[in-house]
């Protein structure tokens, strides 16, 4: 072939835009189309280490303490950064006094608003502003040689606030003559928001049977361990910042944006991370206050969340007044679902709402969702795993088992006769099929369902109540582009990944050698995954919207197979055969197939490495488009049992069994762990765990981990969970989808319906604390004399 | 002060309201011990003294002179880990790790007072210990486990 000297061959650009969807959000995105996608690994491909219930590679340095998080990180003559914090909910500071805080022995610097460059800002709000607009709002900070000595300085700072009215509930905020909570207002414009399809008229004109009720759900608390965080180092003009973190390349780019720095003088590291869950999306208050005051001192500075910022300004999980009409044909089909959502989010965040479930998890042709958001002088509320999903599911499959006893129906039934056989907003299909009915089914069987109804319904009058309950979930898993990884083989034939992600404790680091290893035909213990830094590692997202295994998996799959082709090829000659007669296999590169001499002219990865000598072989993969005419969903659904004491309210969870269709697993062990951890968490949602605002003070009341309650070791039931075997290649060529945030979303409906079950009551708020539980037993005394 | 920490002796020079907590991971610059809740309230400062569990958060450093202060660093050796820690890796009974070192030095005093310890005595000694990311029942298996082990080579002995 000729071509002129000079002139570019021309050929489409690998440049496209592809829609990406985030948490439930959808946007559309420039990706890059790699220059080859390997061919999909379908369900019954031969594959030996992925799928294999593999311990984390992390798990010896957790164990043994030697796991270094950033609140471990000390660096010599590094300073202590202590954030000041008003306690009023709204007001206007007049003066802020900081002679006594610099007189505290071991103060070294303070920073106040006034000593900011102008316009810096953390989410989208003016940092330390004058004006504040909830208890807990960051308004100066403190350094000093101690952290003890920081704390002491904060104290000492004195604040002049010229208060204001304010609001901390939905209600508040929205009443007649209600104060202005900020300056944006009370409401969200535009409201309500509202998303329809179908005749919702029509809907309830065809129904045999509609119920109405009113579902509220509380404001939860992330409650991680480790608390937002960071440790700022300069070295002349470059940055180094050690973050706890879900996303080192977005904390990165708001580093260099808020000080005005080339990215490539900005470097963020996350090795080891104690919980994020939603809240630790990128830079934060701590952030910059750690590298201003390290760069005005010259010295590292840390700066950690106390556990009272942590559980009061740390991000939440937003409250939601649900108030839901389902509407049916006698036999149980939908014929109109209809809801309208207070929703008060804090002072800002972004609008996440219940709705999106109501259109998604069952087959209804007419929906209409109008949701309200709020702002109230309380934190902003942040993602918190399944954001809008965990909440509508309370409400949403509250309603259905309340329908299911209008109908007089079994509540597996109705929703089995509701199934979705597609995504019904876009008409898409789901790319794996949709195999909810097989989640229902196996778990249903295991659980021993209809057993379970009968034996419940007879329970004596007296003593403790067993009740069992199930709910159903449905959450966008598909992950996308950009993400990019590189496996570089080593000179004794080991080989190194590397790729911008991080490990929340998710396995991350664990699950993608399993995918690198099977790709490259190497031995697992040959392959380490390098992440967590920008510095070292090429881009990839952050780690929400359980996007992890389905964007980077494919990433590394590709970089593993492009090393392993021109490992192959170098082998190839060393061995005097071509390429494509060669195989490669824990660690071994030998002829296809069973002839004579196979063995014989094996080479291991380090004997073709060593021939190599320096010369050093690098694979590059980046994760391709999603495909544009399928929705990727990971579905599910789980049954609880409880017992209730209806003297003292108390709720215990006997049992769960949760069923999940993530397409390809590929390390059970740690599946099974992050399904577990969800439900967990999820029943901390359904029985103990809210927020506590004083309405009159306009100040948070269990800002700690007493007051606050999180499950313990005790409040464990026994739990069965477990993924459907398979693949999805539709949604990318290793068939995985995420799983971190479904099994959240059906923990608390499933137990309050088994609640609901046991004692023969209405319940229609969450957490299920004794006294709600006596308040609904009250009102049936009330309804039944 | 003098600290004895994991089998040697430490000079500590810090004031006497300074916690073990602190003094460990400050002074001695043993991160292993986290600092979580600084109030009794989370399990994850958990280390021994003289064998017992304690919260180092809730215990000043100089009330502990004279006796042995044991932190995750001082179980198992690298190489040699101890059967609590193996059992944590074998079962994935973490997940972020925060709390864990905490959960490995509260099952390590549980199975020494214990060594064949019935669920709910694993639950009872276990429950001040929290765990956001929800391994409970993976904590529960991996002691099972230990305690197995432990046994089953204290037979062997």
């Amino acid at each position: 072939m000729k071509r002129r000297k000079g002139a570019a061959p021309t050929r489409p650009s690998r440049f496209v835009r592809t829609l990406v969807e985030i948490e439930g959000r959808e946007e559309t995105r420039v990706v890059e189309i790699p220059d080859f996608e390997p061919a999909p690994w379908k369900a019954d491909a031969a594959l030996t280490i992925v799928g294999r219930a593999t311990p984390r590679f992390d798990a010896v340095e957790k164990s043994t303490g030697r796991a270094r998080y950033t609140a471990d990180v000390q660096l010599p003559g590094m300073l202590h950064a202590a954030i000041v914090r008003s306690h009023q909910p709204h007001g206007c500071i007049t003066a802020v006094d900081v002679d006594a805080a610099r007189a505290v022995p071991g103060v070294v610097d303070v920073l106040t608003g006034a000593d900011l460059p102008a316009g810096m800002s953390v989410g989208g709000r003016k940092m330390f502003d004058r004006t504040v607009e909830y208890a807990g709002q960051p308004v100066a900070a403190v350094c000093a040689a101690s952290a003890e000595a920081a704390r002491r300085g904060a104290a000492a700072v004195r604040l002049t606030i010229e208060a204001a009215g304010f609001a901390v509930t939905f209600a508040d905020a929205t009443a007649p003559g209600a104060p202005r909570v900020r300056a944006g207002g009370n409401v969200a414009p535009h409201a309500p928001f509202i998303q329809e399809r179908g005749n919702m008229a029509r809907g309830l004109r065809q129904a045999d049977v509609t119920i109405s009720r009113e579902y509220r759900t509380p404001v939860a608390l992330h409650s991680a361990l480790e608390p937002h965080g960071a440790v700022a180092e300069w070295t002349d003009d470059r940055l180094t910042v050690w973050e706890s973190t879900q996303g080192i390349f977005r904390t990165r780019e708001q580093l260099g944006a808020a000080l005005r720095l080339p990215l490539n003088r900005v470097r963020v590291i996350c090795e080891h991370m104690g919980g994020g869950f939603g809240a630790k999306n990128g830079m934060g208050t701590h952030t910059l206050v750690a590298a201003l005051f390290a760069r005005r001192s010259g010295r590292p500075v840390r700066c950690l969340n106390d556990r009272e910022a942590e559980q009061t300004d740390a991000g939440n999980r937003n409250a939601t007044v649900q108030r839901v009409t389902l509407a049916a044909k006698r036999d149980g089909r939908l014929t109109a679902i209809l809801v309208e959502a207070d929703v008060p989010l804090g002072v800002g965040g972004w609008e996440s709402g219940p709705a999106k479930i109501y259109h998604e998890l069952y087959r209804c042709p007419n929906v209409r969702t109008a949701e309200t958001f709020g702002y109230i002088n309380a934190a902003a509320m942040s993602a918190f795993r399944a954001p809008g999903h965990a909440e509508g599911a309370f409400g949403l499959e509250r309603a259905m088992d309340t329908l299911a006893g209008a109908l007089d129906m079994d509540p597996l039934a109705l929703r089995m006769k509701n199934l979705a056989a597609r995504d019904q907003e876009k008409g898409r299909p789901y790319s794996g099929g949709s195999r909810l009915a097989e989640c229902y089914r196996d778990g249903a069987k295991r659980f021993g369902w209809t057993r379970a109804r009968r034996a419940n319904s007879a329970t004596a009058t007296t003593g403790a109540r067993r009740g069992v309950g199930m709910a159903a979930q449905i959450w966008g898993t598909g992950g996308g582009p950009p993400a990019y990884a590189l496996v570089r083989l080593n000179a004794d034939g080991t080989a190194d990944v590397l790729t911008g992600t991080q490990d929340l404790g998710t396995g991350s680091r664990t699950i993608l050698a399993q995918v690198a290893a099977e790709a490259l035909g190497a031995r697992l213990a040959d392959v380490q995954v390098i992440l967590g830094d920008t510095e070292r590692t090429p881009y990839t997202g952050n780690s929400w919207g359980s996007m992890t295994t389905p964007s980077v998996s494919p990433a590394v799959r590709m970089a593993a197979e492009d090393a392993r082709r021109q490992l192959l090829e170098a082998a190839a000659g060393m061995m005097g055969v071509s390429p494509d007669r060669l195989e490669a296999r824990g660690g071994t590169i030998r002829v296809k197939g069973k002839g004579r001499g196979r063995n014989a002219r094996a080479m291991s990865f380090a004997a073709v490495a060593e021939q190599l000598g320096d010369v050093m072989i690098i694979g590059r993969g980046s994760r391709g488009p999603n495909a544009p005419h399928a929705a990727v969903v990971t579905v599910g659904a789980q049954f609880a049992e409880v017992e209730v004491d209806p003297g003292t309210g108390v709720v215990r969870v006997l049992r769960i069994v949760a069923v999940h269709d993530a397409g390809r697993v590929i390390n059970p062990l740690l599946a099974g762990s992050q399904l577990q951890g969800g439900i967990l968490q999820g029943l901390g949602y359904a029985l103990f765990e809210e927020r506590v605002m004083d309405r009159r003070l306009g100040v948070p009341l269990n800002p700690t981990l007493h007051d606050y309650k999180v499950p313990t070791m005790a409040d464990a039931p026994s739990i069965d969970a477990r993924c459907l075997d398979g693949s999805d290649s539709t949604a990318n060529h290793v068939g995985a989808r995420g799983l971190a945030e479904p099994p959240i979303i059906p923990t608390a409906p499933a137990i309050a319906n088994a609640v609901a079950n046991a004692l023969g009551v209405e319940v229609d708020e969450i957490p299920l604390t004794p006294w709600r539980v006596l308040a609904a037993l009250a009102r049936r005394v009330g309804t039944d004399s | 002060m003098r600290l004895r920490v994991n089998g040697r002796d430490h000079d500590v020079a810090c004031p006497d309201h300074v916690t073990l907590l602190d003094a460990l991971r400050d002074e001695l610059h043993l991160t292993g011990t986290k600092l979580v809740c600084d109030r009794g309230e989370c399990g994850a400062c958990t280390v021994l003294l003289d064998g017992q569990p304690v919260y180092s958060c809730l215990t000043l450093a100089a009330a502990c002179e004279g006796q042995a202060i044991t932190t995750i660093e001082g179980i198992g050796a690298p190489g040699s880990h101890h059967a609590v820690q193996s059992a944590f890796a074998r079962h994935d009974a973490a997940q972020c790790g925060f709390c864990t070192p905490g959960q490995v030095l509260a099952a390590v005093a549980l199975l020494r007072q214990i060594p064949a310890p019935t669920d709910a005595e694993i639950v009872a000694a276990m429950s001040g210990n929290l765990c956001r990311c929800g391994t409970y029942p993976r904590i529960l298996d991996a002691i099972r486990g230990a305690a197995a082990e432990l046994r089953a080579a204290g037979a062997g002995a």
